[in-house]
């Protein structure tokens, strides 16, 4: 389990990011993390992977106290998606690239080998192995970067972002890949500011506002029971919109979701 | 300082330098550096330039004890260390105390040096902040997926390499979509205009006066022992 235990954090000029932040990341959850631009979304995260650190309070992971583990002491465990993932990318190949984790940790050759191509197998990117990374589009790209995380067999993935500036067709190919990596046993962490992801794919969502937690639970009880959605940087999918707007209709996470149930009331398949 | 046109503060930075090379004595070179940092502490965001003034520090320090082992005595070592940091500070000043499309008008409408080769000088001024932000996101990146800074210094020139490429990679597709962005503008026109007045006024007159009356000044000292 990855904590965060009381946690403030500000700059260097005295800006207040965090204050008092307090966070629990169980093995095998799905978690979505939400907020205004600027709130601290990203600072989380980067509190987390050890690339800030906390002004006062812990990082604990499994009970045991992290602060002073730099990014690369965390990264067997943690793997972290920039939202730029050409950033990172440097080799000729895509098997090279996503070798470079595993060798980073001195893993021997038959080892590096066999968990690059896992992860080539578990990313989909068999085909594209020997592509040269810096030409491929934004959504192969961040395939890359997860196969890169996933390589090191790590424990915790972290996204930021993932989806920003991707067509639908890429956005529901991505966060297919990110559902089955779940269910293989991964815990996810995912900022966006896109409700339909919190919505249909999140069990949790945490929620940054007024520098500290301001909402921690099902993505149903943050779309039915809260009034300060827009203050909080937030809105509500179209698909719970209309399943509350219609009389009766259970909770739908998804449009898909919604057809069904009203094909069902309306008699149809 | 920030009232006076860019081309008193280019005038200033050569002033200055000017001095520094004159000078060849511990004394007035030390004095010179304290005037500048007097001057760098007027300037505004002292945290930065407090950084940068230590930076050159260390650097002068080294080339001190470059001067040192190489035979030189004490007293040229510290000239050198003083000169070299008497001559960098003056453009920390000029680069704080001036925005850059400012540099590039007063290069081109004062000093008339070829638009194309101003916007490239302050263009590479530009890119150096830029490019030091971009590095550290991509050490970050790479932090992430185990590259470790620690080491001896070959493992981390070596480890480094997962940098430097990928930020290589970077700045050629940036220059690149930089330098179609300035085509699409009119890039290469013969004619310039600028936004703001960077013409000298009576005072700037008269400052850059005191500069040469003040090298004179020095170069007769000098010619007659006296510094």
């Amino acid at each position: 389990m990855l904590e965060m235990r009381d946690v403030t954090f500000h700059y260097t000029d005295g800006t207040p990011v965090l204050e008092h932040m307090n966070l629990t990341i169980g093995a095998g959850e799905f978690i979505g993390l939400g907020g205004r631009n600027g709130c601290g979304k990203t600072t989380v995260t980067r509190l987390l992977m050890g690339l800030e650190k906390p002004v006062s309070g812990d990082i604990f992971l499994d009970g045991k106290r992290i602060n002073d583990e730099e990014a690369a002491a965390r990264s067997p465990y943690i793997g972290y998606v920039f939202q730029r993932p050409e950033r990172q990318m440097f080799r000729p190949t895509v098997r090279q690239e996503v070798a470079y984790g595993p060798e980073q940790l001195g893993r021997n050759r038959e080892e590096v080998a066999s968990a690059v191509t896992a992860a080539l197998q578990a990313t989909g990117l068999e085909h594209l192995a020997e592509a040269y990374p810096p030409n491929l589009n934004r959504g192969e790209k961040q395939r890359v970067a997860i196969a890169s995380a996933i390589a090191m067999h790590t424990q915790y993935l972290i996204l930021d972002e993932p989806t920003s500036g991707q067509d639908s067709a890429d956005k529901k190919s991505l966060m297919a890949l990110l559902s089955r990596l779940h269910r293989d046993g991964l815990t996810i962490l995912i900022i966006s500011h896109d409700m339909d992801i919190f919505a249909e794919y999140c069990q949790r969502v945490i929620v940054i506002g007024h520098h500290t937690k301001a909402f921690d639970g099902t993505p149903q009880e943050l779309f039915t029971q809260r009034e300060d959605l827009y203050e909080l940087g937030l809105s509500r999918p179209d698909a719970v919109t209309l399943s509350q707007a219609v009389t009766g209709l259970p909770y739908c996470k998804s449009v898909d979701e919604f057809t069904a149930a009203m094909l069902q009331r309306l008699g149809g398949k | 300082m920030k009232h006076f046109v860019p081309v008193t503060k280019l005038s200033g930075t050569i002033a200055f330098s000017f001095w520094a090379l004159v000078l060849h004595t511990p004394g007035p070179l030390a004095a010179l550096v304290i005037i500048e940092l007097i001057l760098l502490g007027f300037a505004g965001n002292i945290a930065r330039n407090v950084k940068a003034a230590m930076s050159l520090t260390v650097f002068a320090v080294f080339l001190a004890v470059v001067q040192l082992l190489g035979g030189g005595s004490l007293e040229s070592a510290y000239v050198t260390g003083l000169r070299m940091l008497a001559m960098t500070i003056v453009f920390i000043i000029l680069l704080t105390t001036t925005r850059l499309q400012d540099l590039t008008a007063a290069l081109v409408k004062q000093i008339h040096i070829p638009y194309e080769y101003a916007f490239m000088f302050t263009a590479a001024l530009r890119f150096v902040p830029d490019f030091i932000a971009e590095s550290r996101t991509v050490q970050e990146a790479q932090a992430c997926r185990g590259l470790s800074t620690k080491g001896n210094i070959l493992k981390k020139c070596i480890h480094y390499m997962g940098v430097v490429q990928p930020l290589m990679l970077k700045s050629l597709g940036r220059s690149e979509t930089m330098a179609l962005s300035l085509e699409l503008r009119g890039f290469g026109n013969n004619e310039h205009s600028f936004m703001t007045n960077v013409r000298p006024a009576g005072c700037d007159y008269a400052v850059m006066a005191l500069f040469i009356g003040l090298s004179v000044l020095v170069v007769y000292m000098r010619i007659y022992g006296i510094v």
